[in-house]
């Protein structure tokens, strides 16, 4: 599938900046028409070949430069329940990481440079955006010791209480990314999204991005959000007996029940940057901004920088020590 | 390299600042060191000499320069400034003139003697100068003397602590070079006899290396920081209200216990600092020495 201008027929692509679909050839706004055709292997607009990955689902023509979504990766079974659009353009992504990375000294020379930051792609993730509903049962012996001291006398009064809590939590989309090309702890910290723009699944908001199909059921990956439910459940229990000296748990039993497990597609600009051989990658929220990654360090500069210190430093040092001696 | 002078811009503009400041007060020292000029008076000095290497631990060329150096600060500080090298045992000059004196005390004899024999003195004999007796020779006592002995003007103007930090300078390089230190010796006399004493310091020469070392290591770890991005979920993020629901809650009050204990009082007692106090004599010369 590829969305064209029925003003000009040039590919429509999605723009976050206006959150409309836009026509870069002739500046029309949702003018797109989306036109079948196409296959995994050649490209709908000018037939030249393509080489979508195992679980490509939209992607760029490496030949005319169109934007496509792959029929077959977008319906059925592989139909997304939601979409997150891209909130964030490239140019405010750049600027996310600017804002982050941009002051930094010990950062490669091109790190942030125009042409190594043009490589940067928006892509839609696969996410299993899981309902929970978890009952936690509670028993257990608290003690509160408060102390005192009249005279040469010092008191220690503890008091024991029987605690109970029993505690019912609804969970609404816990995600897991379900890309093996993803790290699970990068996408992890790119949490949370704000599922209030959350819309029912269009293929047009992939025009212009590149996405894939969840490369695991959801059933691989309830263990991750089912964890994720747990340590939030354990830590609302915590929450609950604060105040408490200490507590000896009697009876402690979460159990925690799937409700359900919807697919998603969340917007993820990611940046990799090549050093030394070494590839680095780093990921912006495509909606919050929030940016994750690990900067690589130039030897060279914190040679150059620490050097420049320890000699003006020195000298400074020296000059006034000087300067005293005179005195 | 805009980013690289935007991050030093401060520094090299203290480093200037300082640079400026301490140009204008060496020229201004430079200044009043060049329009100070004594007139020697002393006729009577039997020798024009000021560096006696006996112990021949300098080139001729470093005599050369040493003499060089002496003359023109005598002529600025108006004092004569002698320097005496020995390699040989004084146990037995000294305890010749005096029976009891100390190890320590025998450079002293000998810097006394010779500055008095020879009639030393820029006004008059036995009168303003200095004499450094560096004697290389290791006495009974395992230990290498050294004593500065002041006489006249430089007595009454150098107190013990100057001569205690003149000879820590001497000190800090005499074992590797000797020229050094004892050029440090001619220097450090002139610029205490014609500085302002304000201040007066004794800081190892390693102090700016050493601080310029610890300023780059704590420049580049508080900029080493190259992760971004924590954790910003909580516990409530994906809780359905932002927050759970209790079905029972209770905290029923079960018993009540206490403890007492007699609080132990214990009484130290305290330390008491030692110090130490040391006197001069009356005679014409005033000084100190070290050991190495």
């Amino acid at each position: 599938m590829v969305f064209k201008c029925r003003n000009c027929g040039g590919n429509v692509v999605y723009e976050p900046a206006r959150g409309h679909m836009y026509c870069p050839h002739c500046e029309s706004l949702d003018s797109e028409d989306a036109v079948r055709g196409g296959s995994l292997t050649q490209c709908a607009v000018c037939g030249a070949p393509v080489e979508a990955g195992q679980y490509t689902s939209s992607s760029r023509c490496g030949h005319c430069g169109s934007y496509l979504v792959f029929d077959e990766r977008v319906e059925g079974g592989y139909e997304p329940r939601w979409i997150l659009p891209f909130y964030l353009n490239k140019e405010e992504a750049v600027e996310a990481m600017n804002r982050e990375f941009g002051r930094r000294l010990f950062t490669p020379a091109d790190f942030m440079s125009t042409k190594s930051l043009e490589k940067m792609e928006g892509r839609y993730v696969p996410f299993w955006l899981y309902d929970y509903q978890a009952r936690y049962d509670f028993a257990g012996e608290g003690t509160v010791v408060r102390s005192w001291t009249s005279g040469d006398t010092e008191y220690v009064e503890t008091s024991y209480y029987e605690v109970i809590r029993q505690m019912d939590v609804d969970f609404d989309k816990i995600p897991a990314d379900a890309s093996y090309e993803m790290t699970d702890d990068i996408m992890d910290l790119m949490e949370p999204y704000d599922y209030g723009a959350l819309i029912d699944y269009a293929p047009k908001y992939m025009s212009g991005f590149y996405g894939e199909i969840y490369n695991q059921e959801a059933q691989e990956l309830e263990g991750r959000a089912q964890a994720k439910a747990r340590d939030a459940s354990e830590e609302l229990m915590r929450e609950s007996l604060q105040g408490y000296t200490g507590m000896r748990p009697l009876r402690r039993d979460l159990n925690v029940q799937t409700r359900a497990a919807n697919y998603a597609l969340m917007p993820v600009w990611q940046y990799l940057y090549r050093y030394r051989g070494k590839t680095y990658a780093f990921h912006v929220n495509g909606q919050t901004g929030k940016v994750i990654g690990t900067m690589p360090v130039s030897q060279g500069k914190v040679l150059a920088y620490g050097a420049s210190v320890f000699v003006i430093v020195a000298a400074i040092c020296r000059l006034a020590l000087n300067f005293l001696e005179i005195l | 390299m805009g980013e690289y002078f935007r991050c030093f811009k401060w520094l090299y503009i203290i480093l200037a600042a300082v640079l400026l400041l301490f140009g204008f007060l060496s020229a201004g020292h430079m200044l009043i060191a060049s329009l100070s000029h004594h007139e020697r008076t002393n006729t009577e000095c039997v020798t024009a000499e000021r560096v006696f290497d006996y112990g021949d631990v300098l080139t001729d060329r470093e005599e050369r320069k040493l003499r060089r150096l002496i003359a023109r600060r005598e002529k600025q500080t108006g004092c004569d400034i002698v320097l005496v090298t020995l390699q040989e045992s004084l146990k037995d000059y000294a305890r010749g003139i005096d029976p009891y004196v100390d190890y320590d005390e025998f450079v002293r004899i000998y810097a006394e003697q010779f500055y008095e024999t020879n009639g030393f003195g820029y006004d008059k004999p036995n009168g303003d100068g200095v004499i450094l007796v560096d004697n290389w020779y290791r006495e009974d006592d395992g230990r290498i003397y050294t004593w500065l002995c002041t006489t006249g003007r430089a007595k009454t103007e150098y107190s013990d602590a100057d001569v205690d930090h003149l000879l820590d300078n001497v000190y800090r390089y005499v074992e590797r070079n000797p020229y050094r230190a004892y050029k440090t010796y001619v220097n450090d006399f002139y610029h205490d006899m014609m500085g302002l004493h304000i201040i007066r310091l004794n800081i190892s020469g390693l102090l700016p290396w050493i601080a310029g070392a610890v300023a780059a290591a704590a420049f580049v770890l508080c900029n080493w920081r190259s992760k971004r991005g924590g954790s910003t979920v909580t516990a409530v993020t994906y809780v359905e209200g932002r927050k759970p629901e209790f079905r029972v809650r209770e905290d029923r009050f079960l018993r009540k216990s206490v403890m007492r204990h007699k609080i132990q009082t214990s009484s130290g007692s305290g330390g008491s600092g030692g110090g130490h106090s040391g006197g001069g004599g009356g005679g014409s010369h005033g000084g100190g020495g070290h050991s190495r």
